[in-house]
């Protein structure tokens, strides 16, 4: 056999568009643009380019399986929905229109079929990356977390640049306090998807936690450039945002940015602690304690601020406003709060 | 556009030497190798990492035979687990300072070598004869060695009273210890911090096999500190309980005391490690408020404990309050507290430049000293993680180079600890560490201990024209030490500062008991005001600069 032969037989073996040789023959590259316009979720460019690959190919089924990725993106449920039940018609066996779909589901919220859409996606080829990603970050929520680290590296294996599995790892490396190796993994997701406020925000606590203030400062900054409503969308970007610039001595725009994280979620009781610090250190007490007074009305459901730091905090501004009798009984509170038993680290 | 680029790099060749010109930098050299100090501190260690093997490493500079230089001692770790002193490597030593940059170990001599598991050391002159008395902390055993004034110390511990024993008739684990007038009645009265309920039986093991972690204290019961009442004829009484000392429960490391609210009374710091710091406030000599929660300086400004180790409790901003320093270990920051003078503190970790800085930091022995006689006072920090295996983390280090904060007389600090000098680059596994002037010369110097390693003596190298005093006191009504004085400076450019009399601080160690200021450029001081513990004030005036001055208390 000629050797451009054999090329020709590997690439089509190899190629990420199982149909790629057959129907969609000759829209590989233009393909390959709408595939990775989808991943940044430059979703413009995607529509553009799917829409002539659509006139030129028509019955190109890899056009199909963008076509349902670009409406599940586009956050129209019921069309991509379907649009992925016809691909499955026409590819059953390709594990890429399952991860597809599990991902899906998972951003609609439909767990149990995302979990057993993630399992059939597995099972179909598991070394698809896009299915070993959707798996693993299932099991995550799971709480299979070891089971899922393997996967997740294992995607990565695969296709280095999976923005999903990097994005999971990076997410399991924070919670791990591994600070540094998140910020990589994030770091590898925004040199694909600049548009995912969410890992700027990841990107930017961790490396906070190391000490990096400009590279904080600037990944809070392309983050709240990006921080629009949609599936990467950062509730608690300004809290953190806000939390940084207190740090930083600015407190009238970390005040601005807590104003917004207060509206975005008035439920959390984390966002009331901190525009509660933040006006205390402004001399607002009066501020300064409604806020406080709401972080206490407020269960912590997530662990995030103790019982403990809204006493201590209370305690403070009920000194400063004059008032002893709430100051000794919330410094009384403080004093009887259990300190969780931690690991040093 | 050639101009232009000249231009450009014209101006940043000149602003480089202005801004070093601005500020000099601060320069520290170690000088072990020549100084005959082959010390090294051994914790005894074992493969479970027991957490009482890093609770160690007290240095204590203190001139034991009056000669007008400074000795230095270090504490001990001993066998585990027998907790004995079984060889000569677990020894403690005391080195006689030779005047020429050496020393000689004097410790068998002086017969200070110590029984049982060493944690900490106090000097403070107890008897007020006018000779150093050294006071050892430590897990099984606490001693107060008298000096016999011939060079040799006696063991008074049992005689005395102060043998650490808690309310149960337990040995309490002590770590920090300060000498204190609390009452003011001219003698010098002993806290001791104690840290946690730890017995072989009880240790956790923590971390997996072959590569241990030193377990978090907040796995074990803390305990009560220890304040004993100097009677005045070298016994003591256990006064932690009639004082309110007693009923507060803490893990006592470092200890730190200074007239916080100006009352003319020593008030009590004790950095608690992951429990809520401890402000004791003197009720006029007859007994103690803990106020730490109340004055903000129990927590950090995230409303949290941190494993609190080291303390200094000095005025760093010149306002006339002294105001705190705590080390803490890594992503927990080394947290500032200032004193706003109203009975409140403020954290100003962030806002004074310290917060990002000391992240990835794990800080135990530090003081608040003016290391460039600029006349605003510096910061320095001993640094080590904990755990021996704290790499297993890869963002944590077991050893680490120590830090130097300088001051930029704006209540800010930054760290220039990568400019001090190639001696300060060393890694180690550093502990306690003790501030004085070792040569006399005007420039603090530092001594710091590092498990299983040689001590560093960090002598003071910073070159620039700045001026300084040393003010030696010397109590007559007050206690001999003169410890509590406070003692105000105002330069003949008109800069205040204050400082007052004490040893304790850092993290179980002893500094000099001079008072160090830096000047600045005055040649000469327009006024020193002391205030003894007698309530006596008294004033010198237009006092040269550059010298070592002994002033005795006024009789009135």
């Amino acid at each position: 056999m000629k050797p451009a032969i054999l090329l020709f037989l590997a690439a089509a073996l190899c190629s990420p568009w199982p149909f790629a040789a057959g129907q969609c023959a000759g829209a590989e590259q233009q393909l390959q643009t709408v595939s990775r316009a989808l991943t940044s979720e430059t979703l413009d460019k995607a529509e553009q380019v799917l829409e002539a690959v659509e006139k030129s190919h028509p019955n190109c089924p890899e056009s199909l399986l963008d076509h349902a990725r670009l409406l599940a993106l586009k956050g129209n449920a019921g069309e991509a929905a379907e649009a992925f039940a016809r691909y499955q018609e026409r590819a059953p066996d390709d594990a890429r229109g399952y991860a597809y779909l599990a991902r899906f589901l998972l951003d609609q919220g439909r767990y149990q079929r995302a979990d057993e859409t993630s399992a059939l996606a597995l099972e179909k080829k598991p070394s698809e990356a896009s299915a070993l990603a959707v798996r693993g970050e299932i099991l995550i929520m799971k709480g299979r977390v070891e089971e899922a680290t393997n996967l997740l590296e294992q995607a990565l294996q695969v296709d280095p640049d999976n923005v999903e599995a990097n994005f999971q790892l990076g997410t399991l490396a924070d919670g791990n306090k591994r600070h540094a190796e998140a910020a990589k993994h994030f770091e590898k997701v925004l040199a694909i998807n600049e548009h995912d406020a969410q890992a700027w925000d990841y990107l930017a606590l961790n490396v906070e936690v190391l000490g990096e203030v400009d590279r904080a400062q600037n990944a809070y900054l392309k983050g709240e450039a990006v921080n629009q409503p949609g599936r990467h969308f950062d509730s608690f970007l300004d809290y953190n945002y806000g939390r940084f610039l207190t740090k930083r001595n600015q407190m009238k725009q970390a005040k601005q940015h807590l104003d917004h994280a207060v509206e975005l979620t008035p439920e959390v009781r984390a966002v009331w602690y901190e525009r509660a610090k933040v006006n205390l250190l402004m001399k607002n007490y009066a501020d300064a304690r409604d806020d406080a007074e709401r972080a206490a009305a407020l269960p912590d459901t997530q662990g995030i601020i103790l019982d403990l730091q809204v006493y201590a905090l209370l305690g403070q501004i009920y000194g400063r406003l004059g008032n002893q009798e709430l100051s000794n009984k919330y410094d009384a509170l403080s004093r009887a709060a259990r300190v969780p038993v931690q690991e040093r680290r | 556009m050639k101009l232009l680029v000249s231009g450009v790099f014209a101006i940043a060749l000149i602003s480089v030497p202005l801004e070093a010109a601005e500020n000099p930098p601060i320069r520290f050299e170690n000088r072990q190798k020549q100084s005959g100090i082959n010390f090294i501190l051994n914790n005894g260690t074992t493969d479970d990492k027991p957490i009482i093997d890093t609770i160690v490493g007290g240095v204590a500079l203190l001139d034991y035979d009056n000669d007008g230089y400074l000795d230095i001692f270090f504490t001990n770790g001993a066998r585990i687990p027998s907790l004995v002193k079984d060889s000569p490597s677990f020894s403690n030593r005391l080195y006689h300072n030779n005047h020429d940059g050496t020393f000689t170990d004097v410790t068998a001599r002086a017969g200070v070598g110590g029984d049982g598991y060493s944690v900490g050391v106090a000097v403070g002159d107890c008897d007020n004869d006018g000779f150093p008395d050294i006071y050892v902390t430590g897990l099984n055993h606490n001693t107060l060695y008298h000096n016999n004034r011939d060079g040799t110390f006696t063991d008074v511990s049992a005689s005395a009273g102060v043998t650490g024993v808690g309310p149960n008739g337990e040995k309490l684990w002590s770590v920090s210890a300060a000498w204190v007038d609390y009452d003011n009645d001219g003698h010098l009265d002993l806290f001791v911090s104690n840290y946690l309920n730890w017995t072989f039986e009880t240790s956790k093991v923590c971390g997996r096999p072959g590569k241990r972690l030193s377990c978090s204290p907040t796995m074990y019961e803390g305990q009560p500190n220890i304040l004993y009442h100097n009677n005045g004829d070298g016994t003591f009484t256990d006064v932690s309980v009639q004082t309110g000392i007693a009923k507060h429960i803490g893990k006592g490391m470092g200890v730190a005391i200074a007239d916080y609210n100006d009352d003319g009374w020593m008030d009590i710091f004790v950095a608690n490690d992951n429990e809520r710091n401890f402000l004791f406030k003197n009720l006029g000599g007859k007994g103690f408020d803990e106020v730490g929660v109340e004055s903000f300086v129990a927590f950090t400004e995230d409303g949290i404990p941190v494993s609190s180790m080291g303390v200094d409790f000095r005025d760093w901003n010149n306002d006339g309050r002294p105001s705190l320093f705590v080390t803490a270990l890594g992503r927990e920051t080394f947290p500032l507290f200032r004193n706003e003078g109203t009975g409140f503190f403020s954290v100003d970790t962030y806002k004074a430049g310290m917060g990002f800085a000391t992240l990835g930091m794990s800080g135990w022995g530090n003081g608040i000293y003016d290391f460039d006689n600029d006349g605003f006072k510096d910061l320095f920090s001993a640094n080590s993680h904990a755990s021996e295996n704290a790499d297993e983390d890869h963002e944590q280090q077991y050893e680490q180079t120590n830090a130097v904060f300088q001051n930029t007389h704006d209540a800010t600090f930054r760290d220039v600890s990568m400019l001090v000098g190639p001696d300060m680059q060393i890694r180690a596994a550093h502990r306690g560490c003790a501030f004085g002037d070792l040569n006399n010369d005007g420039r603090i110097d530092v001594v710091v201990s590092a498990i299983s390693d040689r001590a560093e003596l960090l002598y003071n190298t910073t070159k620039n024209d700045n001026h300084w005093i040393l003010i030696d006191t010397i109590g007559v009504k007050s206690n001999r030490d003169g410890i509590g004085t406070r003692i105000k400076v105002t330069g003949e450019s008109g800069l205040v500062q204050y400082n007052h009399v004490t040893t304790a601080g850092s993290f179980a160690s002893s500094s000099d008991k001079r008072v160090h200021f830096g000047l600045g450029a005055d040649k000469r001081i327009k006024e020193i005001e002391l205030r003894w513990p007698s309530g006596r004030v008294q004033v010198l005036r237009n006092v040269k600069a550059d010298q070592l001055l002994k002033i005795t208390e006024a009789e009135k």
